[in-house]
């Protein structure tokens, strides 16, 4: 029993890392924009698919690095002419707008592939476990995780020590102060937006490596972002972090135990965070409210 | 009277555009009644057209309309043409219901068919029950629909859980031994099955664990961890669509495919095509098969059909759909009548023509719980052969729906009929 808690704890670390990574960019979008959006799984999705497309042509590195720019490029461009208009208006408009935007890039996903699943080829020496005892640790989970850490520690640098970062990281605190200082702060956001559609559309390309591809596998794969966000608190990356390793890890070991809420136990966590510290882990006082 | 004080509301070229208009009616009224008289035959589709289950409802909806259009080609049903309307359920039973209630009671149908998601279809049918009209569920394979719960106005074309978990029970207990690991959606489907296959199992002496998860889960590797602790040696993946194609491939990525052997209830060929050629393995059901090299009808039925599919083979689910829809073709035939009571008993042991049944044995609605008694092909899932890329499965034997489903008192079907 010992080792089979080990083995789930190990692999629960495996899941909750590729949660941050999704996580990430739902938090950047939500600290900086106040915009909770609900079509980042959607992005997720496209990212992969374009990932496949560009498969052939340049194979899996050339479009892990190519899929998430591309997704980028979107994500600013529905930015600018999208989402920048609600803003300045109730969240509820936010909300319904992104909600929608993520039925429309479902459907033009499945218009454009079809309903079916449709497989992501990964190197096929990536497959293979990296020892027979830990036979649930493929290559291929190893470098998702190594390709999270890169990610993370790429994106706390880039918060730190560029001048668009420390931007972002300014807004994040007080938008308001950022902008009476003279920053773009509309360019700020648009910058943010392509961000946070990177790091998903990063996360599409791994998640499909994996999971393969279909239109709603960004459903699937979005409530634990959010579930992450909300435990980690808002306006905390560092809680964001922390909040995908949690949920990953208290969902690997509740399969042990009672496999059927494996699922649940995730949104029971975040209760017991809401209730107990509503701000969550590490959130800044009142950015919930 | 006058607009504004300047001039009057109704000018004279208005009143004489108005007077033509009625008078062009006048002429159209014997062409608007002679289209009543050709009012079609309305079937209303529900399946989960967006969704996780999405891929095999477009498959359904896809058959549905070939079979449509084919009929229609033929004089449609009674002579009058036949008309499909289809909702999606989007995976979802409130949606599901809803539908329901709309393509009766505003779309008027004669005639229910859907839903793929087991739980969605069950639902269904409280709404079509208490509105009187025929419900055929293709593709839902719960058992209470044909079993405790059963209708005397719901047809089922797919198998039950029961039929297929009877039909390769024997073969994986007899091939690779009793000790089982269940994998397991936590659905009306997914229970009903693994309940049949435990009391199988129980059967022939056998122990077994198991994991129920979430119906969308994407990663197993907690739950697999757990199987190859438990050394099965049969893994029985129950899961659908794009979760036991995700379950699949870490089965053979973890090396477990060396140490067990793997299979199932229940494979689309759906799926199938989307498996990675190391991945394709495993003994499962097929409620229907492409390749039927002694059914000459078959090969008419595909092709025909494939063009319409961009050359790929029909699945099952092509099929659920074309024996659902020529089923009311020859329920109203027999009957005589659109209406569901009358359909109801045409369609009771009506044995299905061969260029309709496309199976090896003689198939037919059964009387005593409206399950359709179909073939099922229990057989291997293979890297493409030579029959091209949809050459993806095997069949080792066919077991008789009759064989597989046993005596329909034992499902606990009473069926009641209307006064």
């Amino acid at each position: 029993m010992l080792q089979l808690v080990l083995f789930n704890l190990t692999n629960g670390l495996i899941v909750g890392a590729f949660y941050v990574l999704m996580a990430l960019g739902l938090s950047m979008i939500i600290n900086l924009s106040n915009v909770v959006n609900f079509a980042h799984g959607n992005f997720l999705a496209i990212g992969g698919y374009v990932a496949f497309v560009l498969t052939p042509f340049i194979g899996f590195w050339g479009a892990l690095l190519v899929s998430p720019l591309l997704t980028a490029i979107m994500g600013y461009v529905i930015e600018k002419v999208v989402i920048r208009h609600v803003y300045t208006r109730n969240h509820i408009y936010s909300l319904l707008l992104t909600f929608g935007l993520g039925f429309i890039l479902q459907d033009v996903c499945r218009y454009i592939w079809g309903p079916s699943p449709l497989p992501l080829n990964i190197p096929a020496d990536m497959s293979a476990a990296v020892t027979p005892d830990l036979f649930f640790i493929t290559w291929y989970r190893v470098f998702m995780v190594a390709v999270v850490i890169v990610a993370v520690g790429g994106l706390f640098a880039f918060l730190r020590y560029t001048r668009v970062g420390m931007r972002i990281r300014a807004g994040t605190l007080d938008l308001d102060t950022v902008s009476a200082l003279g920053v773009n702060v509309s360019a700020l956001r648009s910058y943010n937006f392509a961000v946070g559609s990177f790091l998903a559309g990063l996360a599409g390309v791994l998640a499909a490596g994996q999971l393969g591809l279909n239109p709603n596998m960004g459903d699937d794969l979005i409530m634990p972002s959010f579930i992450a966000v909300i435990v980690g608190g808002v306006g905390s990356l560092t809680g964001t972090l922390l909040g995908g390793l949690l949920i990953g890890v208290a969902s690997a070991l509740t399969t042990v135990f009672y496999p059927s809420a494996a699922d649940a136990v995730i949104y029971v966590i975040m209760a017991l965070v809401l209730l107990i510290r509503p701000r969550g882990l590490l959130g800044e006082e009142g950015m919930l409210q | 009277m006058s607009r504004n004080g300047k001039g009057p509301i109704l000018r004279r070229r208005r009143v004489l555009q108005v007077g033509a208009g009625v008078g062009a009616l006048q002429f159209a009224a014997p062409f608007i009644i002679q289209a009543r008289g050709e009012q079609p035959v309305k079937i209303g589709f529900i399946d989960p057209i967006t969704g996780s289950l999405s891929a095999l409802a477009v498959s359904e909806v896809e058959g549905a309309k070939w079979t449509v259009d084919q009929l229609n080609k033929k004089g449609g049903i009674l002579g009058r043409p036949v008309e499909l309307l289809v909702e999606d359920s989007a995976n979802d039973t409130g949606t599901g219901v809803q539908k329901a209630h709309k393509l009766i009671e505003r779309d008027k149908v004669d005639v229910i068919m859907g839903d793929v998601n087991s739980g969605i279809a069950y639902a269904i049918m409280g709404v079509t029950s208490e509105k009187r009209v025929l419900h055929i569920v293709p593709g839902g394979h719960t058992d209470p629909i044909t079993g405790k719960d059963c209708k005397w106005n719901t047809f089922r074309t797919c198998n039950t859980t029961a039929m297929d978990a009877a039909a390769v029970t024997g073969e994986l207990v007899k091939k690779f031994g009793k000790k089982w690991f269940f994998i397991t959606p936590d659905y009306a489907y997914g229970k009903t099955l693994q309940e049949n296959f435990v009391k199988n199992l129980k059967k022939a002496g056998g122990t077994y664990q198991g994991d129920m998860l979430p119906i969308a889960n994407t990663d197993f590797s907690a739950t697999l961890i757990k199987a190859k602790a438990y050394k099965p040696d049969v893994l029985l993946n129950n899961m659908g669509g794009a979760a036991q194609l995700n379950c699949m491939k870490q089965f053979v990525q973890f090396g477990m495919a060396k140490e067990m052997a793997l299979g199932g209830a229940l494979y689309e060929l759906e799926t199938l095509r989307s498996v990675p050629k190391e991945a394709l393995t495993g003994w499962w059901v097929m409620e229907w098969w492409w390749n039927q090299p002694n059914v000459p009808a078959v090969k008419q039925f595909v092709d025909s059909i494939s063009p319409t599919l961009g050359g790929k083979k029909p699945s099952a689910r092509h099929w659920f759909a074309y024996v659902s829809i020529n089923a009311v073709k020859l329920a109203a035939e027999k009957a005589k009548s659109l209406e569901a009571v009358k359909m109801a008993h045409a369609l009771e042991d009506l044995e299905l023509p061969p260029d309709i049944a496309l199976s090896p044995n003689k198939i037919k609605y059964r009387a005593g719980d409206h399950q359709l008694m179909s073939d099922l092909f229990v057989g291997q899932v293979q890297p493409a052969g030579a029959g091209g890329p949809d050459d993806l499965f095997k069949v080792e034997s066919v077991v008789p729906g009759e064989q597989a489903a046993g005596p329909a008192e034992a499902t606990g079907c009473k069926i009641s009929w209307p006064a």
